[in-house]
């Protein structure tokens, strides 16, 4: 299947520091990709580039098409929250669905309403009296409503309760996500997406310090909870990473066999937050 | 051509304000300065006499007297409505593509599959035809609540407001004259449209200091520079914009012509063009030399305001 996104050499300056650098990156279609990277690491530079709002170096397709020269005709395939509350702040939510019903050829009234009815956002509601909470909910029954092939969600949920975001998700992989779509996720609350996800990328200086699938990940990543008198054992097995907590020593791996690691300690798949952070320090040193 | 409709029914949304209870505010106020001077009137006027002694006058002068005097009456209530939407369309132009950047809802409307020409011809439309519209209706609706006012008044005095003034003014006219004025206006401003969307596009912020900044200082440059030069005062910037408003098509003043006062297209300052107001001097100015090089240098404003546009987020 031809893939949703696929860059060659992904460059993005600002000057003369590299945003994005020389990326390849290859999406395919029916995956929930989660691009995680510490501040500044590109991320939100490589997302403006696949949604064409910003322009770029190298090679860049998204649907098949170029993003900076074809961004209108992208957006009937794509969706986007770049950031929570982008709604513009004058506007009814009444007007909101109309315009996005008249120039949107992918949406449907009838199931924005229908998300709607779930909240407590009322059609003549100004964005502008709603709660931070209330607008990321309007925004997303709007694009819920639109039936896309990518979506794409730049740390939707910022600044939002854990009820809310909980909920944001929930509805996202109930009532959205299938086999056809993809959906493109940056966020710092790796936490909370992290049992969604199919597929992860970690994102370091405008690199990409890991791509793999959730289930690659598991095979490949191993981590052991060991008692102090045994961690030197432990240590020369060459870890990825060491932390300590509670009087315990937990050891991160990479490729290295189950069977070797296991009559040292606990076994653990570690959790994407633990890998990423582990991935970030290595890559540092 | 959907979409570029919802695009500019989003711009009367925005701007209701500006675009139509503005126009209807002005609208108010001449209805409520009529009703409060037939109140002064009647307060002072013991029995209206002076009033009725005024109205027999005028019913005593010609035709064509009454006729011409009604006909400038009717498009002078106008200016005020011209000047009006002269601002609102300034600062509407000025925020259009600049308003979204601050909010960063730009990051919404690009997730629409509308094109960035498609937005900026749409905010064009709705400075070049949407506000002139509906302040152009609004004013015919307060000249027919006026002439109602009018007609009750003279018809309380026992005098006939068909005869007086109704059966000889050609209200349609001079209405119409005043829609092609303002739509002629609005082609003839493209170039200062253009570089109000420019500056729009471009600012970081204070649009109006980028917008009224650089012409100043180059206008005052050339002027400094002409006058070491040649130590005279020739025509600078300022002089072509000053220019190009007294040659304007819309109406916008009122002038003493042959001992009575006449309305004028622009100001009678130049003799480029006749300023006298009729639709032929409406149209020479769309197909003068000026217009051709104005559009050119709209085509620029305008090109270099979809550049931006097309590279514009919220940072």
């Amino acid at each position: 299947m031809t893939p949703i996104v696929s860059a060659r050499g992904l460059t993005k300056r600002y000057g003369r520091t590299l945003a994005v650098d020389h990326i390849d990156l290859e999406i395919p279609p029916g995956r929930i990709v989660g691009l995680i990277g510490p501040n500044g690491a590109g991320k939100t530079s490589a997302l403006k580039a696949i949604l064409g709002l910003a322009t770029y170096e190298g090679e860049l397709s998204v649907l098949g098409k170029n993003p900076s020269r074809q961004r209108a005709a992208l957006m009937e395939d794509v969706c986007f929250i770049a950031d929570v509350a982008v709604l513009p702040r004058w506007i009814r939510v009444w007007q909101l669905i109309d315009v996005t019903e008249r120039i949107h050829p992918r949406f449907s009234r009838a199931r924005c309403l229908e998300y709607l009815a779930q909240t407590k956002v009322t059609l003549n509601h100004r964005v502008k009296q709603l709660s931070k909470g209330m607008v990321a909910q309007l925004h997303l029954a709007l694009v819920m409503a639109i039936d896309v092939r990518l979506l794409v969600l730049d740390e939707p949920t910022l600044g939002l309760d854990i009820l809310y975001r909980k909920q944001f998700y929930t509805s996202l992989l109930n009532d959205y996500f299938d086999e056809e779509r993809t959906i493109l996720i940056t966020t710092h609350q790796v936490e909370e997406v992290e049992h969604i996800l199919t597929d992860l990328i970690f994102i370091q200086d405008g690199k990409i310090a890991l791509e793999a699938s959730m289930d690659a990940v598991e095979q490949r990543y191993t981590e052991l909870m060991v008692k102090p008198d045994r961690a030197a054992e432990a240590r020369a097995l060459q870890p990825m990473f060491e932390r300590e907590l509670f009087g315990r020593h937990i050891f991160l791996y990479d490729n290295v066999s189950r069977e070797q690691l296991a009559g040292l300690g606990e076994l653990h798949t570690p959790s994407v937050a633990d890998l990423f952070v582990a991935t970030m320090k290595r890559g540092e040193s | 051509m959907k979409r570029l409709l919802a695009l500019v029914h989003r711009e009367f949304w925005e701007n209701k304000g500006a675009f139509r209870t503005t126009p209807l505010v002005i609208g108010g106020i001449y209805i409520v300065f009529l009703l409060m001077s037939i109140f002064t009137t009647a307060h002072f006027d013991n029995e209206l006499y002076t009033f009725r002694e005024a109205v027999r006058l005028l019913a005593e002068q010609p035709v064509e007297f009454r006729a011409a005097h009604a006909e400038e009456v009717m498009l002078g209530t106008s200016l005020f409505f011209t000047l009006v939407l002269a601002f609102v369309v300034f600062f509407y132009l000025l925020g259009a593509l600049y308003d979204d950047r601050k909010d960063r809802s730009i990051l919404f409307w690009k997730s629409l599959p509308a094109s960035d020409a498609l937005t900026i011809v749409s905010k064009l439309l709705s400075a070049m035809v949407l506000a002139p519209l509906i302040f152009w209706l609004v004013f015919v609706l307060t000249q027919i609540l006026m002439g109602i006012i009018a007609s009750v008044m003279v018809l309380s005095v026992g005098e006939n407001p068909w005869t007086l003034f109704l059966s000889i003014v050609n209200p349609l006219q001079a209405w119409f004259t005043l829609l092609v004025s303002y739509l002629a206006a609005s082609i003839w401003f493209l170039p200062m449209y253009g570089w109000l969307l420019l500056v729009s596009a471009f600012a970081p912020r204070i649009p109006l200091l980028f917008a009224v900044l650089p012409p100043v200082v180059f206008a005052i440059l050339q002027i400094w520079i002409d006058f070491l030069r040649t130590f005279t005062l020739d025509s600078s910037l300022f002089g072509v914009i000053g220019e190009w408003v007294a040659n304007s098509p819309a109406i916008l003043t009122a002038h003493v012509h042959d001992g009575r006062g006449t309305l004028a297209l622009g100001a009678p300052l130049t003799d480029d063009f006749d300023h006298a107001v009729t639709l032929a001097n409406i149209f020479d100015r769309l197909f003068s030399v000026q217009m051709l090089v104005g559009l050119a240098v709209a085509a620029v404003f305008l090109t270099g305001a979809l550049w931006l546009r097309r590279r514009a987020t919220d940072s």
